[in-house]
C-alpha cells in the first residue's frame, strides 16, 4: 500500500537544491524547484550513478557521470545516454514536512 | 521524393537520422551500416559490456522498432565503396548504385594497426566493435594473464575491465604516464595512481616490438628488452577516420573529411559528421577532428538540421567521459596551449578540478568525480570569458556566478 513518508524538513532543502534520501532502502532525490517539491529515483536508468549529485536546472536534473537529462516533474528522458525514464513520486508538504508517496 | 543517404548507421548516422524526422523531413531516409546490428553504443563495449555486466540488447540506441515507425530505411551489413559526387550516387561493395539528393558521411574511425611483428597472432585483440567485445570477453573468461598495449582511453578502460575481471593485467605504454597526449603529465600520473591502486602493472616509457608465441600470442617483448608472458593482449593504440569511399572525388579529406561550421564538405549536398569529420570550430577558432561520444550524438543532429536548410553554426563545447574503477573522468573543452592550470579539489584524492587557461580564458576542464562542477564549467569556456583563477580554485565559488548571464 503507498503511504507518505516522511523524508525531510522542506526548510532544509533550499530552491536549486536536491537532497538524496533512502525510503525502504531504495534511494530517493527529493528537489525543490522554486519551493515546489519533487521526487523521484536518485539512481540513474543508465549506470548506477546517484542524481541528486547531478546539476538541477528548473526541473531538468543532469546526472553527473554522463550527462543524460531527465524532468523531474515525469521522469522523462531529455538527453542520452539513458534511454529509459525515471521513476517519480507524489510528494505533499504537511507543516513542515516534506513527504513522498512510496 | 528527395532522398538523404546517411553512411555509417552508428552514434552519429542513427542520431542524424532521427533528427531528420523530428524535423519533420518527410522524404527518404536510408541509414547504412556496414556492421550487421542496428545502431548500438559503443561507450559500453569497454566496460560494462566487456565485463559481462549488459547484455546486448541495452546497447541498443534506440529500439528496434523505431526505424520502422519512422520510415528509416535501415541498410545493415552494407559497406559504402565508392561516392560519385557528380552523379550523386553510392556504390556498395556488392555492385549495389544508391542515387541520393544529398549524403552524410558518417563513417567513424578504424582502429590503427602498425606493422608489429605478431600482431595478427590469434590471442591479440583489438576493440572497436561489438564483435571485438565478444572475442575478448570469450578470452577473459578464460583467465590468465593480460597485456594492454598502449594506456590512451581504451587501453585504460580495457585494463580496468579486465583487472575486475580477475585477471592479472600487465600495461605497457611508449608515454610517462597513461593518457599523456589527451591529459597530460599531472593528470597522466593520478591515472597511473589509480592503475597501479588496483593492481594493474604498469610499464610506462616502454613499447611493444613483438608479439610472440606458437600458434597465438605467449608473450610481448618490449623495446627495452622486456619479455611479458601472456594469454592474451589488447592493444588500443587509436583511430584512422574511414575516407576512402569519397577518394579520388572532389570531396576535401585532410585528417578525416573536411567540413565547415555546419557540417557542409567543399561538394553540395555532401556533409560529414561524428568522428569522422575535421569540422572548423568557432569557440576553438580551428579546425579538429574529435572522437568523442557527445560528438556523434549533436554534431550528427546539426548535420541534419543543415542538410534541410536550418543549420546554426556547431559550437557545442566538446565532452567525454572515461570509466575507469572507481574514477568517473570527464573532459571538457579543447588545451592546445596553456599557460596556467589550477585544481579545485585534491589531486591524491582523485576528486577534484584541473582548470586550463590561457590568457585568462578557461579552453578547458579535467576532472575526476566531479561531474556536477564540469557542467557548471561548460558555459564559461563557451563563453571565452576572463575569469579568476583564484575563484576557479575556491571550491566554496559557485561555478555558475562566473559565467556571463544569458536569456
Amino acid at each position: 500500500m503507498p503511504r507518505f513518508v516522511t523524508v525531510a524538513k522542506a526548510d532544509s532543502i533550499q530552491p536549486g537544491q536536491m537532497i538524496k534520501v533512502e525510503i525502504d532502502n531504495l534511494p530517493v532525490a527529493v528537489a525543490n524547484v522554486g519551493g515546489t517539491f519533487h521526487a523521484f529515483d536518485d539512481t540513474c536508468t543508465h549506470e548506477d550513478c546517484s542524481l541528486a549529485e547531478g546539476e538541477l536546472a528548473k526541473t531538468v536534473v543532469t546526472c553527473p557521470a554522463h550527462f543524460a537529462e531527465f524532468d523531474i516533474r515525469n521522469g522523462a528522458v531529455l538527453a542520452p545516454p539513458a534511454t529509459v525514464p525515471i521513476k517519480v513520486y507524489p510528494v505533499r508538504i504537511q507543516g513542515n514536512d516534506v513527504q513522498v508517496e512510496f | 521524393m528527395p532522398t538523404i543517404a546517411i553512411v555509417g548507421a552508428s552514434l552519429t548516422g542513427s542520431s542524424a537520422a532521427a533528427t531528420l524526422r523530428e524535423e519533420g523531413f518527410d522524404g527518404r531516409v536510408l541509414l547504412i551500416g556496414a556492421e550487421p546490428q542496428p545502431p548500438y553504443d559503443r561507450p559500453p563495449l569497454s566496460k560494462n559490456y566487456l565485463r559481462g555486466g549488459m547484455p546486448f540488447e541495452k546497447t541498443l540506441l534506440r529500439p528496434a522498432d523505431f526505424y520502422r515507425e519512422r520510415d528509416i530505411e535501415l541498410r545493415l551489413g552494407a559497406t559504402v565503396v565508392t561516392v560519385d559526387p557528380e552523379k550523386r550516387a553510392l556504390g556498395l561493395q556488392d555492385g549495389e548504385r544508391i542515387e541520393f539528393d544529398q549524403l552524410l558521411i558518417a563513417t567513424g574511425g578504424r582502429n590503427r594497426r602498425f606493422p608489429i611483428p605478431g600482431l595478427d597472432l590469434p590471442g591479440v585483440y583489438d576493440l572497436r566493435t561489438v564483435a571485438d567485445a565478444d572475442r575478448i570477453r570469450d578470452a577473459i573468461a578464460r583467465g590468465g594473464r593480460a597485456v594492454v598495449v598502449g594506456m590512451g582511453f581504451i587501453g585504460a578502460e580495457v585494463a580496468a575491465s579486465m583487472r575486475q575481471s580477475g585477471l592479472e593485467v600487465v600495461a605497457v605504454e611508449p608515454f610517462k604516464t597513461p593518457l599523456y597526449r589527451a591529459l597530460g603529465e599531472d593528470i597522466g600520473r593520478v591515472v597511473e595512481g589509480l592503475h597501479r591502486d588496483h593492481g594493474v602493472e604498469m610499464i610506462l616509457d616502454d613499447a611493444v616490438t613483438a608479439f610472440e608465441g606458437a600458434g597465438k600470442v605467449e608473450r610481448v617483448v618490449t623495446r627495452q628488452g622486456r619479455r611479458i608472458e601472456c594469454s592474451l593482449a589488447v592493444f588500443g593504440l587509436g583511430i584512422e577516420p574511414v575516407t576512402e569511399l569519397v577518394a579520388g572525388t572532389a570531396v576535401r579529406v585532410d585528417n578525416g573529411i573536411v567540413v565547415d561550421d555546419q557540417c557542409r564538405t567543399n561538394v553540395p549536398s555532401i556533409f560529414a559528421a561524428g568522428d569522422v569529420a575535421n569540422h572548423f570550430h568557432p569557440v576553438c577558432g580551428r579546425q579538429m577532428r574529435v572522437e568523442h561520444w557527445q560528438n556523434g550524438v549533436k554534431q550528427g543532429a546539426a548535420a541534419a538540421r543543415s542538410m534541410l536548410g536550418r543549420g546554426q553554426a556547431y559550437d557545442e563545447v566538446h565532452w567525454f567521459w572515461s570509466d575507469q574503477f572507481d574514477a568517473n573522468i570527464q573532459y571538457a573543452g579543447f588545451h592546445a596551449a596553456w599557460d596556467q592550470m589550477v585544481v579545485r579539489g585534491s589531486l591524491a584524492e582523485r576528486k577534484f578540478l584541473a582548470f586550463y587557461l590561457a590568457e585568462g580564458r578557461l579552453e578547458s576542464v579535467v576532472a575526476i568525480n566531479q561531474g556536477r562542477d564540469v557542467r557548471r564549467a561548460l558555459p564559461i569556456i563557451k563563453s571565452r570569458v576572463t575569469v579568476d583563477p583564484a575563484r576557479l580554485e575556491d571550491p566554496s565559488v559557485d561555478l555558475r556566478t562566473l559565467a556571463p548571464v544569458t536569456a
